[in-house]
């Protein structure tokens, strides 16, 4: 037997710890588990049967808007609030719920309306602010929860928990899961790729940070890779100046014989490992030049995504971005968007914030729903809580501020096997408390990782003893109502 | 002091089975059978209360007997037995739809156990460590001291022989590596080659040793576990300067102190009897944990995550244990309870330290840290300080009759008169009240502004309107505080500042980066001015050195003399002056700008949220002290003064009092000022050194609430600080605080701390520990390979008094860390991951060390031990694509000269965005203590060293060197090369290969000097200009091949 044949085979189960899977097979962590390579499965995944169900959403695009969107000047209409304008918000609608240290030594809690025209599209009717003319157009491709809940109160922890199940830092986060259970589709391209979009108004641009995209106690290549707008698209992705492809393909080589000797001779796995992983260094560093070039893109891209497209690092550029990477097999975009913190002037800001958003999305689902990738990419948006109804400081007619609100907000989601044109969920006439439906952030987590195929309570993996899971240890629900 | 052993353990002896039945070996229970119920029966038949079902334990063997589940000795009357081996789905155990499942062999192995009796034991772990015999060996010649005994006994168990000795070049790099972290020098490697002396290893060792980098090296370890950086990590993620700790980590273990010592300076140095400024630097370790001061935030909220962080930091560094999951129930698997984890967090609960860290770099409690050389006259100057206030305090007594006399011929009016009107350029009462217009009067002109962003708020006294800024940096006035930096000018208001961390009131300043402007500054409660031609090269900065509450009102006021000096301004608030703290004074042009003067912001939209003022004044001279006294508190001091003094409340008399000791008793003026400029000396000293965080007990007895599902406001009952029940209790005489906890865990009868320490010591010698989960001893926690060894270790290093030189050099001078690192197919097949150590350890370089390899084997690194951290070479974006616009960590400035080369322990760790090249490279993110690295082999890695200029430029670096000092032919070149790299000259087949590579990169870069010429101009040195650029060019790039090899990147 030839020594390299047996390290081979070792070598096989050794990537399974890697960035991308070995050898010429472009398949994920899930497909090899199903050719019955029991080692594998076994390690990914606990031991656990996992991806139950056929998947509906091969590929997620997830449009974190950082700070936390008003949902009562977006999408969830509150007319009575008009006849409550500086009223005082009624005890027995804030419950004595707690607030932020922010408005909790204000003296009043001031109704502040919203100040936008609302009107209803799509055949559910659901409710859009003027300041979201796109995204009423596609009212019937979306399907919308306006019962969100949180318990976190502050940005860290709640983007935490948005992002990872738990508001403590540490755990993985939700595109970190997928890369674990479903792993690459590509042999060129990360898994899991973060982009972070610079808002046009910076008015109050608030915290993100790398533990965001972190894989926790999952292996560490589940980790998002960074796609930036400045520098190389990919860290250190560029050779040295002086050194080009073909000079970088001749050194690539030298390494390659000299790690070669260095296999025989000591015999590590691990080494030829290290040769793969060289070569995939190579192919990443000539796919992606190709696939940041925006300058194949038509025309009419551009005008379906609005000219902010063009400009690099914006929203739009990001999302258009976004589906470049998808169309090309990477598994999980996350893309943060800042600067919806609207504490004060949220008047002034929420229309520069839309006209970030509102044709980009629009421009994401329709390009994806023409290329017939609407139906396995799930996209979702929202941010990691809703806004008081109350004015925090100084209230008029034409602006106000508004504080955290974690009892209810709204998210909508489309494509990927999610219901379009549905609407979830109902809040109180202050938007202040649900109703009906309530959604907690486990529950919107176990339903979207069915639509990726996995049950939640299954999908585990043995840390500290314990069967961790992305919905955590309280009782989380898959809501039906809002699978296709 | 007694190990408390839960009865039933002793009940059944293990092993006193052996011989019945067909298997020769009896079943130990935390072999054999612990691992079968942990994974499948105690999630609810175990230690944690909540999940139990049925009432039924098994994880205690006197609540299984109790209840009835099996016989011992009888598995065929043992219900545990019937329901394990149950075909019924309703009946078989672990319940179906748990999706637990248990193989033949286990259910076989359980009904053995009950046949054998049934036996418990305490979890391993938990007992006492018992002194092993030695194992006898075959092959004795193989053993160099007693730990090979253990090592080859495992062997020869297994069928397997060492692997031979490594050679010597590979042992002196990998001895180099695993003690200082760098490769070995030329010259000491030279040295080690020739020295023939029998004990030439032993001596080679102790060289390393000696060596500053040692405490580097295996402080960067332990920094790991303490969770260390540079930032706070929460939200603004500001600088926090902490890095005394970092330095006394390495003094200390440079020192070779004793690890009992380390221990307890680091969890109490505070504690001890007359501690020293180092013992309290090392109480840093509790410091390192991560905090907040977002706005909103609840501080009850986070201080109960800081306790537990450093609870649970504690437990993993010294106990190995992870109680992390006993914060909301009793543990799941280890005889660990909520209560326990929060008797313990007591020990951590009882510090002064507060729940916001101020976005400041220094946050209570802290100390100042001066430069060693400076620490006796600082002290001086402290003490002189001390004696001058407490003088000032007594002419505060002493002068009451002075006051008095004062009073009785005091006249309001004169008091009013002072009341400045000259030089009034601009001027707004801001007490319109409503509507969305406000008037200010501009050089005796009324200008009306309108605006939808103007509010009003209630002014605390007199009871009059104030203006609220709605949308800050809204109100702006083109004409308004035009001043040159050589003219005097002055401003202030009545001012409520926000609960917010800093901005401006009002300002006239242009934009980032520059700020070129003035401004009246608020920062942290401290009222100051920015003065800027160019921050922060050219620019004045003060604050006031005490600090005032927000959302109190202030009459704050500044006066600026024209000087271009820090000195040159006064600051006053509610009439009083103020002692001021410099931050910046350099301004040497241009203050002037285009900017308006604007209200609330600098620029629009960044500025301080609903700042709420009136009586804005602006004058074109510097104001004196009774002039701003009587533009603030005057007409309050005034009616006072003219009330009877019969009817003046005490509190009305101190508020005259106050003004009058600090404006015009000449006495108390002139010892302030004194007290003023000791103050600046000793602030001068202090500022060329650093600052401490540190740890300071309440005076409070320590105590803890336990929190329903570990969340902060759902209290439940109040503890003391006690350390867990399954361990052996703290001894009476010991003190309940974090002292008595330190001395706890390194009694003689502790089972867990030096097994936990010696376990992570073997972990960075051969790359993964005994117990592989170094920080989970616990059920949960894999079994150690060698439980003999582990214990003899773990004696050995208390009888050897704590000493960790001694220890790691008892692990390097054995045979089994001497053998070579190759595999054969038969030990791929019977020892797989090497835990048997069946040959030499190998494994990749931790992150650090790949990069501090690269600037030590080019002989670029600047081995400066120490001091504030540094920025090295960091694509761009990185920090700013996630940190807080106005975060002092957002814009990464990369250092130039000697800070781009130094060891990367030293590089600037920002929390919310680590190090770029290190993170990539498995470096753990410093949030949480990590006892364990993780090691992955990925593309992105290879991007880094292939790519990043730091390795580039090393590679440079070292051809140069190659090129002068190489000798003239390509052979000799690359012998140098490769003795710096890997400590060998490369073989002949080698040789070939890499000739072939260079002679064709060298044709190249003949051809396109201009691509040469780019690449050794890579990087922030300059290249030698004697050398021949494309022969540069080509050694550049061969050697950054080289340093790409599997064996460069390896141990």
């Amino acid at each position: 037997m030839s020594f390299n044949h047996l390290y081979h085979e070792h070598g096989l189960a050794l990537t399974r710890r890697h960035f991308f899977q070995a050898g010429g097979n472009a398949l994920g962590a899930a497909a090899l588990a199903s050719l019955g390579t029991g080692v594998l499965a076994a390690d990914n995944l606990g031991g656990k049967p996992f991806n139950q169900f056929a998947p509906k959403a091969k590929n997620v695009i997830y449009l974190h808007m950082v700070g936390g969107p008003a949902q009562m000047d977006l999408f969830d209409y509150k007319p009575m609030m008009e006849q409550w304008y500086d009223k005082d918000l009624p005890d027995s609608i804030r419950k004595g719920q707690r607030l932020t240290t922010m408005t909790s030594g204000q003296a009043r809690f001031p109704i502040a309306p919203s100040k936008f025209k609302f009107s209803q599209h799509g055949r559910a009717g659901m409710w859009f602010s003027e300041l979201l003319p796109w995204k009423a157009r596609m009212a019937d491709d979306l399907c919308f929860i306006r019962s969100m809940n949180t318990e976190a109160i502050n940005h860290e922890p709640a983007i935490t928990y948005m992002q990872t199940g738990n508001q403590v830092t540490g755990r993985p986060c939700l595109g970190a899961w997928v890369s674990y259970g479903l792993g690459s589709l590509n042999r060129n391209l990360p898994t899991f790729v973060v982009m972070v979009a610079n808002p046009t108004n910076t008015e109050q641009v608030q915290a993100i940070s790398a533990r965001l995209w972190q894989a926790g106690y999952l292996p560490g290549e589940h980790a998002a890779v960074p796609f930036r707008s400045r520098g190389d698209s990919i860290l250190y992705l560029n050779n040295p100046p002086g050194v080009s492809s073909a000079i970088r393909r001749r050194t690539l080589d030298g390494i390659k014989q000299l790690n070669e000797i260095t296999s025989q001779s000591v015999g590590d796995p691990e080494t030829l490992t290290r040769i793969q992983q060289y070569e995939m260094a190579f192919r990443m560093q000539t796919s992606v030049p190709e696939l940041t070039d925006m300058a194949t893109e038509p025309v009419t891209t551009f005008k379906l995504y609005g000219e902010a497209a063009k400009k690099p690092g914006s929203f739009a550029n990001s999302v258009l971005q976004a589906r470049r990477l998808v169309e090309r097999g990477v598994r999980f975009v996350q893309i943060y968007h800042n600067n919806w913190d609207t504490h004060a002037n949220a008047a002034g800001r929420l229309p520069d914030q839309c006209r970030d958003v509102d044709q980009a999305c629009f421009g994401l689902v329709q390009d994806l729903k023409q290329r017939g990738l609407l139906d396995s990419t799930l996209i979702i948006w929202g941010g990691e809580f809703g806004r008081t109804i109350y004015s925090q400081g100084g209230l008029s007619k034409q602006n106000y501020g508004r504080d955290h609100h974690p009892r209810c907000f709204t998210m909508w989601m489309a494509g990927g096997g999610c219901k379009p044109g549905a609407i979830y969920g109902e809040t109180d006439d202050f938007s202040y408390n649900i109703v009906k439906d309530p959604v907690h952030i486990r529950d919107f987590h176990a339903t979207i990782l069915k639509l990726m195929g996995f049950d939640h309570e299954r999908f585990t993996v043995r840390y500290q003893g314990l069967d961790q899971k992305l919905t955590g240890v309280e009782t989380a629900r898959v809501i039906p109502e809002l699978l296709a | 002091m007694s190990l408390k052993i839960p009865a039933l353990a002793t009940l059944v002896v293990l092993g006193s089975y052996a011989g019945l039945g067909a298997a020769a070996v009896p079943l130990e229970y935390n072999r054999d059978i612990r691992p079968i119920l942990a994974e499948n029966c105690f999630p609810c038949h175990g230690p944690d209360s909540a999940a139990r079902k049925a009432g039924l334990r098994l994880d205690r063997g006197e609540d299984a007997l109790k209840a009835g589940v099996f016989v011992p000795g009888k598995p065929g009357e043992s219900h545990l037995i019937e329901r394990v081996f149950s075909a019924d789905a309703k009946q078989v155990m672990p319940p179906v739809k748990t999706h637990k499942v248990l193989t033949a062999v286990q259910k076989e192995v359980l009904k053995r156990w009950v046949a054998e009796g049934a036996g418990y034991q305490l979890h391993w772990s938990f007992l006492l460590p018992k002194k092993p015999v030695l194992p006898q060996v075959k092959n004795n010649a193989w053993v160099r001291n007693p730990i090979d005994r253990f090592i080859l006994a495992g062997l020869e168990k297994a069928g397997l022989s060492p692997a031979a000795e490594a050679s010597k070049e590979t042992l002196a790099r990998r001895l180099s590596l695993d003690l200082t972290g760098l490769p070995p020098g030329s010259s000491m490697l030279k040295e080690f080659l020739a020295d023939t002396r029998p004990d030439a290893y032993e001596r080679f060792v102790d060289k390393l040793l000696e060596s500053p980098a040692w405490g580097e090296q295996r402080g960067r370890y332990w920094l790991d576990a303490a969770r260390y950086a540079d930032t706070h990590g929460i939200h603004f993620d500001n600088f926090r300067e902490m890095w005394s700790y970092r330095d006394w980590v390495i003094q200390a273990l440079n020192a070779n102190m004793p690890f009992d010592q380390f221990t307890l300076e680091q969890l109490a140095g505070d504690l001890l009897p007359q501690a020293t400024l180092d013992q309290k630097i090392a109480t840093g370790f509790n410091r390192c944990n991560i905090t907040t001061n977002e706005g909103g935030a609840i501080s009850e909220e986070y201080l109960v995550l800081y306790t537990r962080d450093r609870t649970e930091t504690v437990s993993q560094v010294w106990l190995g244990l992870t109680f992390n999951c006993a914060v909301c129930h009793d543990h799941k698997f280890d005889p660990l309870s909520t209560k326990d984890f929060y008797s313990l967090s007591a020990f951590f609960n009882n510090t002064t330290q507060g729940a916001m860290d101020g976005n400041i770099k220094d946050t209570p409690p802290i100390l100042p840290v001066p430069q060693r050389k400076d620490l006796p006259l600082w002290q001086a100057k402290v003490r002189d300080l001390e004696e001058l206030n407490k003088r000032l305090e007594e002419r505060k007594v002493k002068s009451k009759g002075d006051f008095d006399k004062w009073l009785c011929t005091a006249k309001a009016d004169a008091l009013m008169d002072k009341f400045p009107t000259k030089g009034l350029v601009a001027s707004a009462k801001l007490q319109e009240g409503k509507g969305q217009k406000i008037t200010f009067k501009v050089n005796g002109q009324d200008r009306v502004i309108d605006s939808p962003d103007i509010a009003w708020a209630k002014a605390a006294e007199p009871e009059e309107k104030a203006l609220q800024v709605n949308k800050s940096g809204a109100i702006t006035l083109d004409d308004v505080g035009d001043f040159e930096r050589d003219q005097p000018f002055s401003f202030g208001a009545w001012v409520l500042a926000p609960r917010q961390p800093y901005g401006p009131f009002f300002a006239r300043m242009d934009v980032p980066p520059a700020f070129q402007g003035w401004d009246f500054w608020y920062e942290n409660g401290k009222f100051g001015m920015n003065l800027i031609s160019s921050w922060n090269g050219s620019a004045i900065k003060v604050l006031t050195k005490a600090g005032f509450n927000p959302n109190v009102w202030h009459h704050a006021f500044v006066t600026y003399d024209g000087s271009s000096k820090a000195e040159g301004i006064k600051v006053y608030v509610n009439g009083v002056p103020q002692i001021m703290e410099i931050v910046n004074n350099n301004l040497t042009a241009s203050t002037r700008t285009k900017a308006p003067f604007r209200l609330g912001s600098r620029q629009a939209g960044d500025g301080l949220q609903r700042a709420t003022f009136h009586d804005l004044r602006i004058y074109n001279r510097a104001l004196a002290v009774e002039e701003v006294a009587a533009l603030g508190p005057a007409g309050k001091l005034a009616a006072l003064i003219a009330k009877p003094a019969a009817q003046r409340t005490p509190a009305e008399n101190n508020q005259l009092f106050d003004w009058w000791i600090s404006t015009l008793d000449e006495s108390s003026i002139e010892l302030a000022k004194k007290s003023a400029q000791l103050d600046r000396e000793e602030k001068q000293l202090r500022s060329l050194g650093t600052v401490a965080h540190v740890m300071n007990e309440k005076p409070e007895t320590a105590m803890a609430f336990i929190l329903q599902r570990g969340e902060y406001d759902r209290r439940k009952d109040k503890v003391s600080p006690f350390t867990p029940q399954v361990l052996p209790a703290m001894a009476k005489d010991l003190p309940r605080n974090r002292l008595g906890f330190a001395k706890w865990l390194l009694s003689p009868e502790h089972p867990l701390t030096s097994r936990v320490t010696v376990n992570r010591f073997w972990q960075e010698i051969f790359g993964q520990g005994l117990v592989r989960t170094t920080g989970d001893f616990g059920v949960t926690g894999e079994l150690p390979s060698h439980p003999e060894l582990l214990d003899w270790l773990a004696l050995e290093f208390q009888a050897q008094k704590w000493d960790i030189k001694k220890f790691f050099k008892m692990l390097v001078t054995s045979a089994a860390y001497r053998q070579s690192a190759q595999i054969s197919p038969e030990k791929l097949a019977k020892d797989l991951d090497n835990r048997l150590l069946s040959r030499g350890a190998r494994y990749r370089l931790d992150a650090e060390v790949i990069r501090d390899y690269a600037l030590a084997s080019s002989g670029l690194l600047v081995r400066k031990v120490g001091g504030p951290s540094v920025r090295p070479y960091q694509p761009p974006g990185v920090w700013e694509a996630v940190a807080m616009i106005g975060s002092n960590t957002r814009d990464y400035k990369t250092d130039i000269g000697e800070n781009l080369y130094r060891r990367s322990m030293y590089t600037f760790w920002k929390r919310a965005a680590p190090p770029a090249s290190m993170e990539i490279l498995n470096a753990p993110n410093r949030e949480t203590c990590a006892v364990r690295r993780e090691r992955t082999n990925t593309p992105l890695q290879a991007l880094v060293t292939l790519n990043d200029p730091q390795f580039v430029e090393a590679a440079r670096f070292l051809g140069e060197r190659a090129m002068r000092d190489g000798g003239k032919d390509f052979s000799t070149r690359l012998d140098f090369v490769s003795t710096c790299l890997v400590a060998r000259k490369f073989t002949l087949k080698e040789k070939d290969l890499i000739q072939n590579e260079f002679q064709e990169l060298l044709a190249y870069y003949q051809k396109c000097q201009e691509d040469a010429g780019k690449l050794i101009s890579f990087g922030d040195s300059k290249a030698d200009a004697k050398l021949d650029r494309a022969e540069l060019a080509a050694w550049t790039l061969t050697i950054n091949s080289l340093m790409n090899l599997d064996e460069v990147l390896t141990r």
